[in-house]
């Protein structure tokens, strides 16, 4: 039976959209097997089509993105009523995504430097006719409707997505990975004490080894494994794009814990070489710490 | 607005990357009175920017757009590298030269086939259903295997140097992170000529869909505006060199370096849309509206930087002449540039610095300061400034992305068309030849 | 005892609010050292504030910064890590990856907005009763002038 899906974009990059496009040639193993029903990226159906169609009745959806704005709220809500199984497809959409960096300031704050006070702005304002308005802060999607499928990364890589759609295509359960990005990284870890940290463009990456033993902050060892260690495998430090493991709930938290046992530096020094543990620690996920989650709590007890 | 008035509401714009609606407004004698191109969402990465390591920039601005990461990801290493004073190892720059090529390449193929040749393949007319590249796929399975075959090639280059197809990693402020192995060159240049070639076929089919839709390309949506693009010496550049503006009759009225953009660049926020526009700024606004883009590039540049896209440059400007206003003749533009593109990527393959082990500083020092990074994105000049403190953190930021240089631009080419269309139904005389697919 | 100065945004509270506001704190306590500590202050009768809830764990080193902000985001006003003294710890240096992860929390709840001063980490032997009881008394009066989690109440 052909199975019905629908793809939409909540506010994101559009790259888990591309990583599938990417698929190029081996999308036409897939496609057959799929009716398209909404996928504005692609083809011309507009958001009417979607409102149309009955309820229950879409067998896959495909969610990209995280609700920055209130459209992206209706948009979640209304892929939530059309599907039978909706997938939180890439890091926005599982955890609220970069953007859940925003988290850290009011949304005052992010609309005066982007619309007020940016350098070459002359008069500024904010815009708001014809426009759906902001969230006061990026809740991640699963927080807000109920999924059947979290397929993270940023983007899930072309094999991901694909992996994933055979598998919900032939009927069959798809499930993460309890690995980590270190099972899949051809380099080896020793494990060693870290006596110093390294910025990316400090010293000399060697090729051969482990980027965290040479004191470069690689979050592989926190991350799941999913991407096949894309980054590490091209000397580059996993920045943890894909989250962490299924089992732990707080990314950033699951870091420091393990940096205190690592390292072989004093409180002082460790503290020093992270000044910006938001930023170093959490990438895509912030939006789905205790944290930026206290704080939502905080901002929406606020607004009643 | 009067009961009588009419508003036409297209949600979402689709096949256009980002996330647009357009509001058209018309009176009750059916007169145009507005068009509002309303981008209905932004993320705020200028303030969560704020902060950071300035070297995490690079993996955190790709993320800006997933479609075009890399022009942002070496906008963003450009941008630190300025503010603290470094001059990457020349092999470093062949790379992301490279890579930008590689992106350009892919973008512009998909662009051609995915998003703008359904409505020529299948005519702006035809079944909604067949204006998409799956249809295309089915329906002309030569020119999709094709396009697939040149997109993947764009794609996978762009992966082998960034490490990463979407959102590239291995550029850092002092150079590139990895190296690219000899293996890796050689089956890259395997490949290339065979893309070379197709590349040149796509040329054809694009002579050819410009000729049939000679009618609609010259006469609709013909919007003058100023043009903003990057050159070297004249020559179309796309990495690094100094930024054009020509006026709409085609004058040169700036040349600058992006590091003193703020001169030149006007910021006007709309009333409708969470995307700025982007004008000259010593023109005033609207007056000073300007685009980016491929077309725009092809108009400030004197000429092109390889040969074979130099003759299809001149073949274009034998036709319509320069600068050229014709909304449509973008696509022609594209493949010109996309046909520099492979040039450019070939001459970097064959060149042996390309495997060079030496692609990063190592005694880099972040300092106090601000920096422009600048390079042109397939949709436009992409500008990153950043201002960091003595640790080498981000304490502002500022970025004008390739898009919005483009929206007002865009606005006021809908506002010609729609015109056209609605009160002088231009369409339904203009000269449209049958489908290819139906 | 260091005077906490709060630097983070948010701490407005209302007056009327602060009188009744009786803070709840979780403390996650050592075995070896601090547990016995607690259990002396409170064999021993010492004033000790009711508002505190103890957890008992194998030594501080095995906190995870998961199991604290848990705490603060079901409600808890303030969060006490109470271990060995340095050198006492009965693992050799749980305490000191406790020490090294308090120092990044502390600055990651500064980022994130929230009063760096609602978590503490103290050391408390076996024989410290009063120190124990001491830094819950302090710990109690701390969080009362920063005010209720702004989480609001869950446990
Ligand atoms: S998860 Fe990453 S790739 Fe996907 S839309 Fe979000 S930012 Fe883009
Ligand atoms: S380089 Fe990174 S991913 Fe690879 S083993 Fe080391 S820590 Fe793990
Ligand atoms: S290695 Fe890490 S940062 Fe890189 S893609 Fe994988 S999860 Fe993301
Ligand atoms: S045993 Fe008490 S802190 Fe380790």
């Amino acid at each position: 039976m052909v199975k019905r899906i629908a793809l939409a974009q909540l506010s994101s990059c559009w790259g888990c959209d591309q990583s599938l496009v990417d698929l190029h040639l081996k999308l036409l193993d897939v496609l057959p097997a799929l009716d398209i029903v909404y996928w504005p990226a692609v083809v011309d159906y507009k958001m009417a089509d979607l409102e149309a169609i009955p309820n229950h009745s879409i067998h896959f959806g495909f969610v990209e993105g995280s609700c920055r704005t209130k459209e992206d709220l209706h948009l979640l809500r209304l892929m939530r009523q059309k599907s039978k199984l909706l997938v939180a497809w890439g890091s926005c959409s599982a955890y609220g995504g970069v953007q859940g960096l925003g988290n850290q300031w009011e949304l005052n704050d992010l609309l005066e430097r982007k619309f007020l006070k940016a350098d070459t702005i002359t008069e500024g304002r904010i815009p708001e006719e014809n426009l759906p308005g902001f969230t006061e802060h990026v809740t991640p999607n699963p927080d807000i409707v109920d999924f059947e499928v979290i397929l993270p990364g940023c983007p899930p890589t072309s094999e991901n997505t694909a992996e994933a759609l055979t598998a919900l295509i032939s009927g069959k359960p798809y499930d993460l990975p309890d690995k980590t990005v270190c099972d899949q990284c051809p380099k080896e870890r020793k494990e060693k004490k870290i006596k110093k940290f390294f910025r990316t463009h400090e010293g000399h990456i060697d090729p051969n080894k482990c980027l965290l033993d040479q004191g470069y902050l690689c979050l592989g060892f926190a991350t799941i494994g999913l991407c096949g260690a894309q980054c590490p495998t091209v000397n580059t430090p996993c920045k943890g794009c894909f989250g962490p493991p299924p089992n732990i709930k707080d990314h950033g938290a699951k870091i420091i814990s393990a940096l205190g046992a690592i390292a072989d530096m004093t409180p002082e020094e460790l503290e020093r070489a992270f000044p910006d543990p938001i930023g170093s620690f959490y990438f895509t996920d912030y939006a789905s710490s205790y944290l930026s989650r206290i704080r939502g709590k905080q901002r929406s007890r606020k607004k009643k | 607005m009067t009961d009588a008035d009419r508003t036409i509401k297209i949600a979402p714009v689709t096949r256009l990357e980002g996330h647009g609606e357009l509001t058209i407004k018309l009176t009750k004698t059916g007169k145009v009175k507005d068009v509002q191109f309303n981008v209905s969402s932004t993320r705020f990465f200028e303030k969560f920017l704020e902060g950071r390591f300035a070297e995490e920039a690079p993996r955190i601005a790709p993320r800006i757009c997933g479609i075009c990461p890399e022009p942002h990801h070496l906008a963003a290493t450009k941008a630190v590298e300025a503010a603290w004073d470094i001059t990457p190892p020349p092999a470093a720059i062949r790379l992301r030269r490279l890579l930008i090529n590689a992106k350009q390449f892919s973008s512009h193929a998909l662009h051609f086939f995915a998003l703008a040749a359904p409505d020529f393949l299948a005519g702006p007319l035809g079944d909604p259903a067949l204006r998409n590249v799956v249809a295309i796929i089915k329906a002309m399975p030569d020119v999709g295997k094709m396009a697939l075959e040149m997109m993947q090639f764009g794609q996978d280059l762009a992966a082998a140097v960034g490490g990463k197809a979407i959102h590239p990693v291995t550029s850092t402020p002092g150079g590139m992170l990895n190296p690219f192995s000899e293996e890796k060159r050689d089956l890259f240049l395997k490949r290339v000529e065979n893309v070379k070639k197709q590349t040149l076929e796509t040329v054809t089919l694009a002579k050819r869909v410009v000729q049939d839709y000679w009618d609609p390309i010259t006469k609709l949506a013909v919007t003058p505006t100023y043009y903003l693009g990057m050159h070297n010496k004249g020559n179309l550049e796309i990495f690094d060199g100094n930024l054009r503006v020509m006026d709409p009759e085609g004058k040169v009225v700036a040349d600058f370096r992006p590091k003193d953009y703020q001169k030149y660049y006007g910021e006007y926020v709309p009333k409708h849309s969470y995307a700025t526009h982007i004008y000259y700024r010593p023109a005033g606004y609207p007056a000073g509206i300007w685009r980016a883009n491929t077309l725009a590039r092809l108009n400030v540049a004197d000429k092109m930087a390889t040969p074979i896209a130099q003759e299809a440059l001149q073949e274009m400007r034998d036709a319509l002449g320069r600068p050229i206003h014709a909304t449509f003749a973008y696509h022609w533009a594209r493949i010109i540039e996309l046909v520099q593109a492979i040039e450019e990527i070939e001459d970097l393959l064959k060149d042996p610095q390309i495997v060079s082990k030496d692609t990063k500083l190592s005694d880099v020092q972040p300092k106090k300061g601000d920096g422009v990074g600048c390079v042109e994105a397939p949709r436009g000049t992409l500008i990153h400034h950043y201002w960091t403190d003595e640790r080498g953190i981000i304490t502002k930021a500022n970025m004008v992305v390739a898009t919005n240089n483009n929206i007002a631009g865009i606005e006021k080419s809908l506002m010609v068309a729609a015109k056209q269309i609605f009160e002088d139904k231009a369409h339904e005389n203009l000269k449209l030849p049958d489908p290819m697919i139906k | 005892m260091i005077t906490p100065k709060t630097t983070a945004p948010g701490k407005a509270v209302r007056k009327d609010k602060k009188s009744t506001f009786e803070p709840r704190i979780m403390a996650f306590c050592c075995n070896w050292c601090s547990y016995a500590g607690a259990d002396l202050a409170g064999t021993s009768r010492m004033q000790m504030p009711p508002n505190v809830r103890i957890i008992r764990v194998n030594c501080t080193g095995r906190i995870d910064i998961s199991f604290i902000l848990d705490a603060l985001y079901q409600g808890a006003d303030g969060v006490l890590v109470s271990g060995c003294h340095p050198g006492d710890c009965h693992y050799t240096s749980g305490n000191l990856k406790m020490k090294s992860r308090f120092a990044l929390l502390k600055r990651l709840l500064e980022e994130a907005g929230l009063e760096p001063e609602r978590v503490h980490l103290q050391w408390a032997s076996a024989a410290e009763g009063e120190v124990f009881a001491e830094g819950i008394t302090n710990m109690v009066e701390r969080i009362k002038k920063l005010g209720p989690n702004p989480v609001g109440r869950r446990i």
